[in-house]
């Protein structure tokens, strides 16, 4: 489904992605983990062209995408993206934010697009909060609420930089709760997170980054029991 | 202290249908440098060199010459060379709409780049297209971030009116100097026309802090 060959992202002189190729299959669930500044973000980042990898090829059901003939937002509309800081429309209500890009880009009509949103809505357990503008909701609400305008797009891939590293703690449930029951829908997920238990438990496949080199592509056991690297290990050792 | 307010109750009147020829042009001139306001502020943000390079001068220009000179230019150079004999009024509404323009853009640029990096972000992994995030997404938010700033463009420019006077255009502003000239005494009328001056700022700055609350309810 995703494939990524020799991906290398330069920023000015700092280059934060080295050849990193791995395959991503459909109804995979990807866990991607790695110290702070080790280019997570950037290879999320990269998958649905937020940002130009600088070489290599990444190709989407087989499409070649970072081609300049390919159409950004073309690929856009099938693959979703959560933010570590949400980026609500902080002018919209929650079913606003939900029904917007269905509306615009896929070209809905109001009732369907609303009779979806409802739908995420009530699966993300913020029904009553249709109506809210995102500044009423706390951190949890907001992220669910997120991943729910993603899903309205009807996704068939799901990004999530860090979802949970803004929240207060007693909210990442409520989060990994909802991102657990996309994972059983069988959603090809790629999933950058600090949250250990939750990627041991989820994962199909963990991608270990360090400096921007993907050290390590492992079985979530096999990598949490017995790292192959010394930094995957001292990495382990500080987090868990 | 030599004061008499009797003479001009006659022209009462006359002066406070100057209100409204100020408000007109005025207002025109206000949606005319939102609407090309923000039509420059766009180009100034835009990847493509030649827009923004021919934004930028447009921008030094207008803010670069003074208003009377603008002013002048429209109403004497255009009958000069084309023939056309330019009313005061579109004179007026060109040369306050171009000249607020350029301030508009500048503000309204600001605002857009002030709007966080993440709603275009979220716009994008969306696949919504550059048109509607900006007229959905940016400026909406940019608006909020910038009202203050409008109202000061809109006091300054209001403010500023009062030199199509210049042009016989007959705004409070010229109508204050009939009446003097009628009545060979200027001090009064002219206080007058200042009171009216004044109220009609004081309204404007209410009705900008009304907006500016309203707006924030949804913070
Ligand atoms: N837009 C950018 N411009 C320049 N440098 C960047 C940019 N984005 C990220 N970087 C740099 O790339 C490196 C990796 O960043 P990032 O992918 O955000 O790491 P992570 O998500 O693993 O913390 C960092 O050193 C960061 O400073
Ligand atoms: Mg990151």
């Amino acid at each position: 489904m995703i494939k990524a060959k020799d991906i290398t992202k330069v920023f000015g002189k700092n280059t934060v992605l080295k050849n990193i190729s791995t395959t991503i299959n459909q109804g995979e669930v990807v866990t991607v983990i790695g110290p702070s500044g080790s280019g997570k973000s950037t290879f999320l980042r990269c998958l649905n062209l937020l940002e130009e990898p600088t070489s290599g090829e990444i190709f989407i059901q087989d499409r070649k995408i970072n081609d300049k003939k390919a159409n950004k937002l073309e690929i856009r509309k099938n693959i979703g993206m959560v933010f570590q800081h949400f980026h609500l429309f902080p002018h919209m209500t929650v079913l606003e934010n939900v029904i917007y890009a269905p509306q615009k880009v896929k070209n809905q009509s109001k009732t369907e697009a609303e009779k979806i949103a409802k739908d995420l809505l009530a699966k993300v357990g913020l029904t009553d909060k249709e109506d809210a503008y995102p500044n009423r909701l706390s951190g949890g609400q907001k992220q669910r609420v997120a991943i729910a305008r993603a899903l309205a797009m009807e996704p068939e891939i799901m990004l999530f930089d860090e979802p949970t590293s803004a929240l207060d703690p007693e909210m990442v449930k409520e989060v990994l709760d909802v991102m657990k029951d996309l994972v059983n829908t069988g959603m090809t997920m790629v999933i950058v997170t600090h949250e250990m238990n939750f990627a041991k438990e989820v994962a199909d496949k963990v991608l270990f980054l360090d400096d921007g080199v993907l050290l390590e592509e492992a079985d979530p056991k096999q990598f949490f029991e017995k790292p192959q690297t010394d930094r995957a290990r001292d990495f382990l050792d500080k987090v868990l | 202290m030599n004061l008499d307010f009797s003479q001009i109750v006659p022209y009462i009147p006359f002066m406070l249908e100057g209100i409204w020829a100020t408000l007109e042009f005025v207002i025109v001139s206000i949606l005319i440098g939102l609407v090309l306001g923000t039509l420059l502020a766009l180009c100034k943000i835009t990847k493509a060199p030649l827009l923004k390079g021919l934004a930028d001068v447009y921008t030094s220009i207008f803010r670069g010459t003074p208003l009377i000179l603008q002013l002048m230019i429209i109403y004497f150079a255009v009958p000069q060379l084309t023939g056309y004999d330019i009313p005061a009024f579109l004179s007026a509404i060109l040369a306050f709409g171009l000249n607020s323009a350029a301030y508009v853009s500048e503000i309204i640029r600001a605002g857009i780049m002030a709007v966080d990096k993440g709603q275009t972000e979220a716009a994008e992994a969306l696949g919504v297209p550059y048109r509607p995030m900006m007229f959905n997404i940016i400026l909406p938010q940019a608006i909020k971030n910038i009202l203050p700033a409008l109202m000061n463009e809109f006091i300054t420019l209001t403010k500023e009116s009062a030199i199509v006077s210049t042009i016989g255009y007959l705004d409070l502003m010229r109508r204050a100097q009939i009446v003097g000239a009628d009545i060979y005494r200027n001090f009064e009328p002219l206080l007058v026309a200042g009171a009216i001056y004044w109220i009609m700022i004081f309204v404007l700055t209410k009705v900008g802090q009304a907006v500016e609350r309203r707006m924030r309810q949804s913070d």
